[in-house]
């Protein structure tokens, strides 16, 4: 019979593999490349290395970078599909403008800019310098973030600005400020491999941070992995204790943890008199936080948390690690804080696998940290200091005068302004608040109540750019070169591999189009290309924390394979890479506080505590239920904008909004597995499907970040001193949806 | 702004233009590429078996499930590292859910080609498309053997093949064959972050006697039917009340209204000659020469447009050909065989009925040869589903259908044109069994359509079963999404070939325009209400699958 089968052809041939050389394994025929390139993925803070697949200089395909430090030849679904969106048929290929009918026409660049100076311009000088504010990013590059906040405060006389990074790491950067001294996450991504007590809090890492869970099971040291979640996440299966508190009981937790641990004299005297301060007050504070107390406000049996309280104990390097369960809290930053303050008392910091560690969200969360001149003047430095703003405009070669001498608003104050009428003019650029801000709906009428709103984002079809007066379209990652810096403080470049569609442009390059357009192109004569920024932001950071002026120029952080803060110039210049031999992957030389020495003044660390606050929308008769956020799979990035451009990323997620709700309470309310409900807050109501589950517990419902229906539920509450949103937890009810 | 700042402007944005489209990577980095083979190797040995398989031993995919986190990177490692379309994947991940103890219990499941000891792909393909290696025991598909019939999707019990409508063929995963050779894991297995994913070498008995045990993963189909070779592993062991996220999504399955279409008239075109069969033991052979040449006629006709329309369905029909190889073991060679000598054979009887009418009549060996070879076809087409081993798809339930509707479309197309002829011909009409053969027919038609609409409607018991069965999600179907159909299709059943025949009855009406058109009413329901039928049968078929995921 064989001589009737066809066993080679045409469509055989479609799938032959041949050795792709440049160091990868079998590769398709078709797509077999004549170069490669290494590269940063443009998604989450992990900082995966990926290897690009070159023809002609130009990317068809990619795999992990076998050899980069981070990741170690792995990559998450998104960093796989990286490249997909880059060819979405609905980029922006065109400025465009909506014209006196409302509708979004086509203009030319020279059109664009023009009518972006003079709108503005005007507003300004209509109602004043506050009129005009924007909203930035944590998914440009570090040179982009930096020239857009230099270009909006010091050369358009905007005052209020502020990123998306207020929606996931505002809380981390407050409290590492407030405890160390300055905005420094002191972990190296080898600790995941060397504590033997990993206690993970609000953190679904196997999902939201595949690559780093990859680093815990490199750990040899047969770990605990403690998880605190209110859900059995798949991280909390993945551990070997999961402690499902009653959700935002975590401050309480802790606080009653770290009573435990003082009062078994648990705790390393000889440590925290050395380096710290304030314990005297904290242990005070604590001795309220009884095991009998927390057992109430947790639901954890007193036996658990006696076991948690000896688990730390015994652990010779426990390490802490913190996600957006903590962050995204009514009162995240005592949260982050009373993390801290274990770590500190039991003397886990500054040692391999310990530290109280927040886990980054976007890709560029800690160059925006540092560089986008929003919360911080550029560095890290504080736009309230005089010495500061003498010391960048130095280096900017600007007038002092420029720099503001105050700190911008806080995103909600935005928000806030915008309502009152103090703003009228907004400009956003790389973020998709229309979809992401708390309590959405509210802030979509505020959107349609600007004079003039500014979108730039690679895609028009954004919930946000669907408001806008003027979409400014900008080339994406991949499209553009620069730098971006990791949750480990690892700088590492993004490399050119693809045209941008049309005449979309790098954010860098907008921002250059922009200078000249308002005419303030003598203040940034230097700002000629992202190297040469990058140049600047060096010098920017010498002497500080973040200093990393020993980085000679992008070639040595290739060489390396990324590099991490603080990497400041030695003596002898030119002795970068024997510096660089210490500071590769696996070295303990690389986290921060080794030698005991915090940024404050003193050379000391903070206990920062406060009392607990109960839910600003606790759950009650006619909203029984508590709504949680998060995040909803590997496959799916936030808001979805480039995400849902991969087919084969579709395919991993659902399609429609769902929302996990509990045997027993689908069971009381009538709702069969599959079927449409309708969930309701005193904001808004949504449809979506049940998903009836164990993995959630009973009074508690779990609907995905990625899905627009989810903000309009949302409570607007902020933690006070971050101002990061409360996203996870608004009492809400649920009912069978009507047929 | 001044004219001169705007056209400084506008050189700028021709430079930063041109800037944007320069791609510098290349010259700038490309110089450290290489990779020490070390590195790579380090990586591959654990996911690698330390030998080849021996005799009776193959590869097989080995996960560990209590490192697969659910990331799903094994899944676009396969699209992307395979050069796989837009959409297409060989692997998948899903999910099942439950409760262990008193907690919550998620467990994610990666899932690929199963790489089966006795692979139902490989039995059902009539053009001999699949290949089980004998060394390695991987399965593969040859892509340019595949005439697109996609009888192995409905065969896999795991839904593993998938059809890709642009080339008009099947593409499954080969375990990354090319790779195994040169020792270099599989994409998926080389993608884990958690290394959750192996190749190793089972021993062949080994896998039969396990699955036989039943032993696989909760939540999947009777292993003992395939003995699928995927060795999943736990320590913290699953609780076999767990459920797949997606258990209670109900979709309905694809169409296939080429292969509706086809079953419907192939049926009524074996009906016809069927009946045609039995009249002639029944009434005067007078009457039947009179009106034989016709029915033949008409049946060979709608026979030949149902074949005609098979090939339809097929993503490359000029290889329908290719399916004689297949007959060994696939019951779509045998369908196709047995349809072709029934074409043949009717063909050869037609011709002979039109040119020598007496000596057709008379040979009564051909027109039982052409009943044989269309029952025979109809028995096929009742086995390739049967075959799939889907509950709805059962050879009773299917049996009851196929062979109902042959005779029901049988008996009313020969209804409707034995009605025509006694118009068109006094010599029919005033044939004095004429009466008797019409109303034999009405009778036997609204009989059989009640009882086979009858035990059809016996679905709808499931309704009332308390664990969610392949049948009780059936019979949901069919009284949630698809209540429209299946209310059309028992109306159309009523009236066409109950009622009406019933009303045709009572009145026992000479033939005339008025007795046609209800005749012809007759046929046009009862043909749709079969049509519908059929396309129910496609769609409210619940396949078996691996776990999902919820909503994807």
């Amino acid at each position: 019979m064989s001589a009737f089968r066809q066993w080679k052809g045409p469509l055989t041939e479609e799938l032959v593999l041949r050795p792709g050389e440049f160091g990868l394994g079998q590769v398709p025929a078709r797509l077999k490349p004549d170069a490669t390139v290494n590269t940063i993925c443009g998604f989450c803070s992990t900082g995966c290395g990926l290897k690009v697949h070159l023809r002609n200089g130009e990317a068809i395909n990619l795999s992990p970078s076998v050899e980069y430090p981070v990741n170690l030849g792995m990559a998450c679904p998104k960093g796989w599909e990286a490249l997909a969106p880059l060819r979405a048929p609905d980029r922006a290929k065109t400025p465009l403008l909506r014209n006196p009918s409302g509708e979004l026409k086509p203009v030319t660049w020279e059109a664009a800019v023009r009518v972006f100076a003079e709108r503005f311009k005007g507003l300004q000088e209509q109602h004043g310098p506050d009129s005009v504010a924007w909203l930035g990013t944590g998914q440009i590059t570090t040179e982009e973030l930096a020239f857009l906040g230099a270009l909006a405060k010091f050369g358009m006389g905007i005052r209020h600005g502020d990123g998306n990074t207020r929606q996931c790491m505002a809380t981390a950067v407050t409290a590492y400020k407030e405890s160390f001294g300055f905005d420094a996450p002191p972990y190296a991504y080898s600790d995941f491999e060397e504590s033997d007590v990993l206690v993970l809090i609000g953190s679904n890492l196997c999902v939201a941070h595949p690559i780093l869970w990859q680093r815990v099971l490199r750990n040899r040291h047969r770990p605990e992995i403690v998880v605190i979640d209110p859900r059995k996440t798949e991280t909390a299966m993945a551990a070997t204790r999961h402690y499902a508190i009653q959700p935002k009981s975590d401050l309480i937790l802790l606080y009653g943890l770290a009573n435990m641990l003082a009062a078994s004299g648990w705790i390393e005297r000889d440590y925290i008199a050395r380096h710290t301060a304030g314990f005297e007050v904290f242990e005070e504070f604590i001795t309220r936080f009884t095991p009998e107390e927390v057992s109430r406000a947790t639901g954890l049996k007193i036996e658990q948390l006696w076991q948690l309280a000896n688990l730390i104990h015994r652990g010779q390097r426990v390490s802490f690690w913190w996600t957006m369960g903590v962050n995204q809290g009514h009162e995240a930053t005592r949260t982050a804080q009373a993390i801290i303050n274990l770590a500190l008392m039991t003397g886990n910091i500054g040692r391999p696998g310990t530290g109280a560690n927040s886990i980054t969200g976007q890709c560029n969360a800690m160059g925006s940290r540092l560089f986008s001149n929003t919360t911080n003047l550029l560095g890290g430095h504080d736009f309230e200091n005089a010495a500061h703003r003498e010391k960048v405009a130095g280096v900017l070669k600007i007038d002092p005068g420029k720099i503001p001498g105050q700190n911008s608003w806080p995103y909600d104050r935005i928000v806030q302004e915008i309502e009152s009428g103090r703003i009228r003019g907004l400009w956003i650029v790389g973020t998709n608040p229309s979809h992401s801000w708390i309590d959405q709906s509210h802030f979509n009428r505020l959107m349609d109540k600007l004079d003039f709103l500014v979108v730039q984002d690679m895609f028009a079809s954004s919930e946000t750019a669907r408001h806008a007066s003027l979409v400014l379209p900008a080339a994406g990652w991949g499209e553009k070169e620069g730098t971006f810096i990791n949750s480990e403080r690892r700088l590492g470049e993004v490399k050119k591999v693809a045209r941008a569609p049309g005449q979309a442009l790098a954010d860098f390059h907008i921002f250059q189009l922009l200078t000249r357009a308002w005419g303030c192109e003598e203040l940034f004569s230097g700002w000629s290309s992202p190297e040469a920024v990058f140049q600047i932001l060096k010098e920017v950071s010498r002497g500080q924390p973040c200093d990393f002026t020993g980085i000679p120029d992008y070639a040595s952080l290739e060489a390396a394979g990324g590099i991490q803060w603080p990497f400041p110039e030695r003596d002898r210049p030119g002795e970068w890479a024997a510096d660089l031999a210490a500071s590769s992957f696996g070295s303990p030389e690389r986290r921060l506080f080794a030698d005991g020495r915090f940024f404050h003044a003193d050379g000391k660390a903070r206990f920062v505590f406060e009392a607990p606050r109960s839910l600003p929308e606790a759950p009650d008769a006619e909203f029984p239920l508590l709504l949680l956020t998060g995040r909803g799979s590997a496959a799916q990035w936030h808001t979805g904008t480039r995400t849902e451009k991969s087919a084969v990323l579709r395919k991993l997620r659902s399609g429609a909004v769902y929302v996990e709700i509990n045997p027993f309470d689908a069971k009381g309310l009538g709702i069969q597995p599959g079927s449409s409900v309708c969930v309701s807050s005193r904001r808004d109501s949504i449809q979506a499907t049940a998903f009836v589950t164990s993995t959630v517990q009973r009074g508690q419902i779990f609907i995905p970040m990625h899905y627009a229906e989810v903000n309009r539920l949302t409570f607007p509450a902020f933690d006070p001193y971050s101002r990061q949103p409360a996203y996870k937890a608004c009492a809400v009810s649920l009912k069978p949806a009507e047929a | 702004m001044t004219a001169s700042a705007l056209n400084d402007t506008r050189t700028l944005i021709d430079e930063l233009l041109a800037e944007q489209q320069r791609l510098t990577a290349v010259e700038r980095f490309t110089a450290r590429h290489e990779v020490s083979p070390l590195t790579r190797q380090r990586v591959y040995r654990d996911l690698l078996p330390a030998g080849g398989p021996r005799e009776g031993e193959q590869y097989a995919f080995s996960v560990e499930l209590d490192a697969c986190s659910g990331c799903k990177a094994c899944v676009t490692a396969c699209h992307s590292l395979n050069g796989l379309d837009e959409e297409e994947a060989w692997r998948s991940v899903g999910l099942l859910h439950g409760i262990a103890g008193e907690h919550g219990f998620q467990q994610t499941v990666t899932t690929a080609c199963h790489h089966c000891v006795d692979p139902a792909c490989m039995n059902g393909c009539p053009v001999l498309a699949y290949e089980k290696d004998p060394r390695t025991g991987i399965v593969h598909h040859l892509d340019d053997q595949c005439i697109g019939c996609q009888y192995c999707i409905l065969k896999c019990p795991y839904d593993v093949p998938k059809y890709s409508h642009k080339r008009g063929i099947v593409r499954k995963c080969d375990m990354c064959a090319t790779r195994l050779a040169v020792d270099e894991p599989p994409a998926c297995a080389q993608a884990c972050p958690n290394g959750a994913i192996a190749i190793t070498v089972v021993k062949q008995a080994a896998v039969i006697a396990a699955t036989r045990e039943g032993v696989f993963l909760p939540g999947t189909p009777d292993p003992a039917y395939t003995q699928p070779t995927t060795q999943y592993h736990s320590r913290r062991g699953l609780p076999h009340s767990l459920l797949s996220a997606d258990a209670h999504v109900l979709r309905p399955s694809q169409a296939h209204p080429a292969l509706v279409v086809m079953l419907g008239l192939t049926q009524l075109s074996v009906g016809a000659f069927c009946l045609e069969r039995l009249l002639g033991l029944i009434f005067s052979t007078n009457l039947m020469m009179e009106l034989s040449a016709f029915h033949s006629l008409v049946a060979l006709v709608i026979g030949m447009l149902a074949l005609g329309t098979s090939t339809l369905h097929l993503g490359r029909p000029l290889g329908a050909w290719r399916a004689i190889v297949g007959l060994r073991t696939s019951w779509l060679s045998r369908e196709i065989m047995a349809f072709a000598l029934f074409a043949g054979l009717a063909t050869f009887q037609a011709a002979l009925i039109w040119f020598s009418p007496q000596h057709a009549v008379e040979s009564n060996w051909l027109g039982t040869a052409v009943a044989v070879s269309g029952l025979l076809g109809v028995f096929c087409s009742l086995m390739i589903y049967q075959d799939t081993r889907r509950p709805f798809w059962s050879g009773r339930r299917v049996g009851l259908k196929f062979f109902g509707t042959t005779f029901v479309l049988g008996a009313a197309t020969v209804l409707f044109v034995t009605t025509l002829q006694g118009l068109l011909s006094p010599a029919v009409a005033n044939h004095g069994a004429y009466e008797q053969l019409t109303s034999f027919l009405t009778l036997s038609l609204a009989g059989s359509s009640l009882v086979k609409l009858g035990m059809e409607a016996l679905i709808f018991r499931h309704l009332r079963e308390h664990d969610l069965s392949s049948l009780k999600q059936t019979a949901l179907l069919m009284s949630g999404e698809l209540v429209e159909i299946t209310t059309a299709r028992f109306l159309f059943g009523l009236v066409g070939s109950v009622l009406l025949p019933l009303a045709f009855l009572a009145q026992r009406p000479a033939p005339g325009p008025a007795t046609l058109g209800v005749t012809a009413g007759i046929m046009l329901f009862t043909g749709l209400g079969e049509l519908l039928e059929r396309y129910l049968f496609f769609v409210a078929v619940v396949p078996t699958r691996m776990p999902g995921g919820f909503g994807s």
